[in-house]
């Protein structure tokens, strides 16, 4: 069979991919929009609405023969349905005639719109859709100019219907297309939504504990076509023709989701402009046309009334307020009087720009050490080896491929990667998912049974600290797995660092890379390594050389000068007032104050992503631009430009201009970033499937890619480099001693971290305090489910409840990050846990 | 009680299970089964249903909520649907209906205060030459008249206090 087939559109002959819909096709190919309300190109059609119906006409053949029919003429005979068709259940066939603007398909259309409107309450005028609803487009097109329904028999139904925490069902306007029901089973495999009686009485219902709590709930806001679900953040906050859409990139993690920003100028910021709402922004490869509820609800923290606003500095043993001029100034001069003995450790959530600004900067005082935070993955040099490749699209696994998830909880680390990934099982990849305990791709790895899906897939289930073993004698323990996983024709391993310390999610990153590399699976798109490194900017910390090895030395043997940009030391480290204390002049850049102002001789406002330009690196090494968008905070400044600043006043390098000629002269300094000028990060390709565009009925309200598909960096197996394996005989692991328990911390995507606190409508969602541990090792710590325990692990100490299930391997405890007030260990270390026996209680 | 565990009930689920290919299938026998035991389809029915199919309760209930036969609201323990179709109706069947009400005291689709009897009137069950009829809980009585229904009522009364 040929891929493509001709079909014949309105007259107009086409070449078209062949298995393509006829929705798809005439949109792609021939730029004809058929009206549509239930389709949705990134799921599976359903024909329920009725509103793509077509003439179709298929050639001909002659019964007896099976002859094409022919015209006097010659042509072929088309012989057409006797009555409509819906165009979004039909494939493509060679030699399809389809007619879509005859009269019989225009009264179809105002039938079926009259139909749909026959119970809608037209509130467009108070409607958050109201300005981009693909019913009010089509209602202007194909909807009848009065009523002739009975206004009596509207039906009055609820209008504020919570489907859950963060939205909102309006069971008026809803026109049972069942989108919401379909994404959330299709997509995100979480079947909690679905209709409920029939006919006039159809709703939209969850009846499930907990019910619509997905981590993707907003995405249907998205692609209801109607403004029956809206979000509890944005409804009635403004509407959609005062928003100025900025592009941007989700500061939250690795996946680096692709997002637009609804700005208005608006009275609650000063008449300053404002993040209304977060939407998706296309972009296939990275983040399709979906974004996590925490990428969309997270933005409160940019205007948060405890962000840092002014400079400090510290004079005669006071923090004072300060101003800019002669902050940069007293620091050039700290700076160069240091005798070159100055670190910076740098967060995840620094721009490009900024590192390239702060790099400078030291090695202009003739300092070297340059640190990444938090120091807990260290898998980026294997990502630059064999990393996926160039081109890689999660969403072309498929049937044949496989994927290794191991020693990380993609849910809760990097969503977006969950979700594609259990759609590429689907699609019939084989998925395996590797931890010491249960993680919700697990569930969909073992759990083909659910909804009798056949799904490809195994779980491994390892003792607490094993990973790097088990990664590494997989052929030995595991040898089918192995087999398959070595015989697909793509695969990708996602190596995290859960229940690992640094240098173990090194040797687990090596393992895997070793695997990758005698199997062949590297140098190829989809094939590869990924990692979810924490922040948005994992991977541009290590291209332009801050490392967590040599955060950790930095933490061994302080400097007498350092430098902390953007991370929050104090929050995430509890062995950090100790040995901060050793630091002679602390100069602290960031947004929040997570108690440092007590110790800091410079305290910093910087801007967040939404107040300037600037760039991340995805953890598929994709380069990508996010432009200024909100109104400044105070007097916040961009850190390529305190950090220029200084360097201008210590006489280093002349202060750039702008980010984007920082940009343009990191491009041409660090070889990774080759190329990758603003302009070149702006370009945009058309992408299937057409979102965004006035027919916003077809894909929902995700907005088209102005902003940038950015550029990917290659890895060395792309560059067609020699990988090598590395010997991996020796590797130390964790191991628990006699009554400890390897204590794990682990990534909860709702957190108190200080930059999420702020987004109040998710706190409610934020678990309370507590640590998973075994019930065997319940028993030897003497307590039992819902306990106040005590664990203690190096400097760390945290009180939380425990929760006592066999969802974990017996000997490890895992301990989620930032839901305590008390930092937990920074990667797994060993420890003791204990029931707290003193009466004080503690929240 | 509940239907897991329940050993009334463990063959017939077992049995259920066998004929279909795939699990869910057997959502809706399940369903009469939840129904049998709690007299209607309610919450634990449901969250039972679905754990024994291993599918989400919201599916579950959405199935219940389609199909009429599947009561989402609590009923009397011996459910009456008379049939008021023509051909039943022609042989008094709609006066039967409108006396058993008054009866019992209810209205159409009500449940008496003991809880014991819930009247509603239903579409043609098929069985037009023995009317009036009507089926408790899905099981056909036929051929009614005042008397004999007087007589019914009086033997399920007796039945349900003598178990009570």
């Amino acid at each position: 069979m040929s891929d493509t087939v001709t079909i014949n559109i309105d007259g107009q002959n086409y070449e078209v991919a062949a298995g393509a819909n006829l929705v798809d096709a005439a949109k792609w190919h021939a730029g004809n929009d058929i009206p549509v309300f239930c389709y949705h190109p990134k799921m599976d059609p359903v024909g329920m609405c009725r509103m793509c119906l077509v003439e179709l006409g298929t050639p001909g053949r002659d019964r007896a023969t099976g002859e094409l029919l022919r015209n006097d003429d010659g042509s072929l005979q088309i012989r057409y349905f006797p009555k409509l068709q819906t165009a979004c259940t039909t494939t493509v066939s060679d030699g399809m005639h389809i007619k879509t603007n005859t009269q019989q398909v225009i009264d179809a259309r105002n039938d079926v719109l009259e139909f749909l409107l026959s119970s809608h309450p037209l509130d467009c005028p108070i409607c958050d859709k109201g300005g981009e609803c693909p019913l009010q487009n089509l209602t202007m097109r194909h909807g009848p100019q009065a009523s002739r329904m009975y206004f009596e028999d509207k039906q009055l139904l609820e209008k504020h219907y919570p489907l859950g925490d963060l939205i909102f069902l309006d069971r008026e306007r809803c026109i049972q297309c069942a989108r919401c029901v379909r994404f959330q089973d299709e997509v995100v495999g979480d079947d909690v939504l679905a209709f409920h009686e029939r006919g006039r009485r159809l709703q939209i219902i969850t009846h499930s504990d907990p019910g619509f709590d997905t981590y993707f709930s907003g995405n249907t806001t998205d692609i209801c076509p109607v403004g029956a679900l809206t979000t509890a953040d944005f409804r009635f906050g403004a509407r959609p023709w005062e928003l100025n859409e900025v592009p941007s990139i989700s500061p939250w993690d690795a996946a680096g989701e692709n997002i637009s920003l609804s700005m208005r100028l608006d009275r609650d910021f000063g008449g300053k402009a404002m993040i209304k709402r977060v939407m998706p922004r296309q972009n296939e490869w990275v983040n399709e046309i979906w974004i996590t509820d925490k990428a969309r609800f997270g933005h409160h923290f940019t205007r948060a009334e405890d962000r840092l606003q002014q400079p400090q500095m510290r004079t005669g043993g006071t923090l004072r307020n300060s101003n800019w001029e002669a902050a940069i100034a007293a620091m050039a001069a700290t700076l160069q009087g240091a005798d070159g003995d100055v670190a910076a450790i740098a967060g995840s959530g620094m721009s490009n720009e900024d590192l390239w600004a702060l790099r400078q900067l030291l090695e202009g005082v003739g300092a070297g050490r340059l640190g990444a935070w938090p120091p807990t993955h260290d898998a980026a040099p294997h990502l630059e080896q064999v990393g996926v490749g160039a081109g890689t699209n999660l969403s072309e696994l498929g049937r044949g491929d496989a994927i290794l998830v191991i020693a990380c909880d993609l849910e809760e680390e990097v969503p977006i990667w969950r979700l594609r990934l259990k759609q590429a099982q689907d699609r019939g990849a084989y998925l395996v998912v590797a931890n010491a305990r249960d993680t919700r791709l697990e569930d969909f790895a073992v759990q083909g049974a659910r909804n009798d899906k056949v799904v490809e897939g195994d779980a491994i289930r390892y003792a607490p600290g094993e990973a790097v073993s088990v990664m590494r004698d997989l052929q030995k323990a595991h040898p089918q797995i192995a087999e398959r996983l070595s015989r697909a024709e793509n695969l990708v391993i996602v190596a995290g660092a859960e229940g690992l310390s640094l240098a173990g999610s090194e040797a687990l990153a090596a393992a895997a890379a070793n695997f990758l590399i005698e199997s062949g699976h590297t140098g190829s798109a989809n094939n590869g390594l990924l990692s979810p490194l924490p922040g948005a900017n994992g991977l541009g910390l290590h291209y332009l050389g801050f490392t967590p090895q040599t955060t950790l030395n930095i933490m061994q043997e302080p400097p007498r000068v350092l430098i902390v940009a953007q991370a929050e030391l104090l929050d995430d480290d509890p062995a950090a007032q100790q040995w901060l204390s050793q630091v002679e002049t602390i100069i602290y850049a960031g947004l929040f104050d997570d108690g440092i102002s007590q110790r800091a001789d410079f305290i910093l406002p910087l801007q967040s992503f939404a107040e300037r330009d600037g760039s991340f690196v995805n953890g598929e090494r994709r380069v990508q631009r996010f432009y200024t968008a909100q109104g400044p905070m105070g007097q916040a400044l961009p850190a390529w430009k305190l950090f220029g600043g200084i360097s201008q006043n210590a006489g280093i390098a002349n202060l750039k201009p702008s980010a984007a000629a920082v940009m343009l002269e990191l491009s041409g300094s660090v070889a990774a970033f080759q190329g990758a000028s603003y302009r070149a990060l702006s370009r945009t390709e058309r992408q299937f499937p057409d979102v965004g565009g006035r027919d916003l009925y077809y894909g929902g309200t995700a907005y088209t890619n102005h902003g940038g598909i950015g550029l990917q960096i290659p890895t060395a197996a792309d560059r067609g480099a020699d990988v090598q394996r590395r010997d991996m005989a020796d590797v130390a692991e964790l191991r628990a001693g006699e009554g400890e328990l390897l204590i794990m911390p682990i990534t909860r995507l709702y957190n108190r971290q200080r930059s999420f606190r702020p987004s109040l409508l998710v706190e409610q969602r934020i678990l309370n305090p507590y640590a998973l541990i075994h019930p065997d090792d319940a028993a030897a710590a003497g307590t039992i489910d819902g306990d106040l325990i005590e664990i203690v692990a190096g400097e760390s100490k945290v009180r939380v409840r425990a929760s006592v299930s066999s969802e974990i391997a017996a000997g490890g405890v895992a301990l989620p990050r930032h839901l305590t007030d008390a930092a937990v260990p920074l990667s797994a270390s060993v420890g003791t846990v204990s029931r707290v026996t003193d009466a004080v209680a503690v929240r | 009680m509940a239907i897991i565990g329940n050993p009334k009930y463990e063959q017939r689920i077992e049995r259920h299970l066998a004929k279909y290919e795939t699990k869910r299938s057997a959502v809706m026998p399940l369903l009469y089964i939840a129904q049998e035991e709690y007299g209607w389809v309610n919450s634990d029915g449901i969250g039972e249903v679905a754990q024994i199919l291993n599918l989400d309760p919201t599916q579950v209930k959405s199935i219940a909520g389609f199909y009429t036969m599947y009561s989402e609201k609590p009923k009397g323990k011996y459910w009456l649907q008379v049939c008021t179709d023509l051909p039943c109706a022609l042989q008094g069947a709609d006066d039967f209906h409108a006396w058993l009400k008054d009866e019992l005291g209810v209205d159409e689709g009500g449940t008496t205060d003991d809880g014991l009897f819930t009247v509603e009137h239903v579409m043609c069950l098929a069985a037009c030459d023995k009317a009036p009829m009507l089926q408790c809980n899905f099981r056909y009585v036929e051929e009614l008249d005042q008397n004999k229904m007087r007589q019914l009522l009086a033997k399920w009364r007796s039945e349900a206090n003598g178990r009570g």
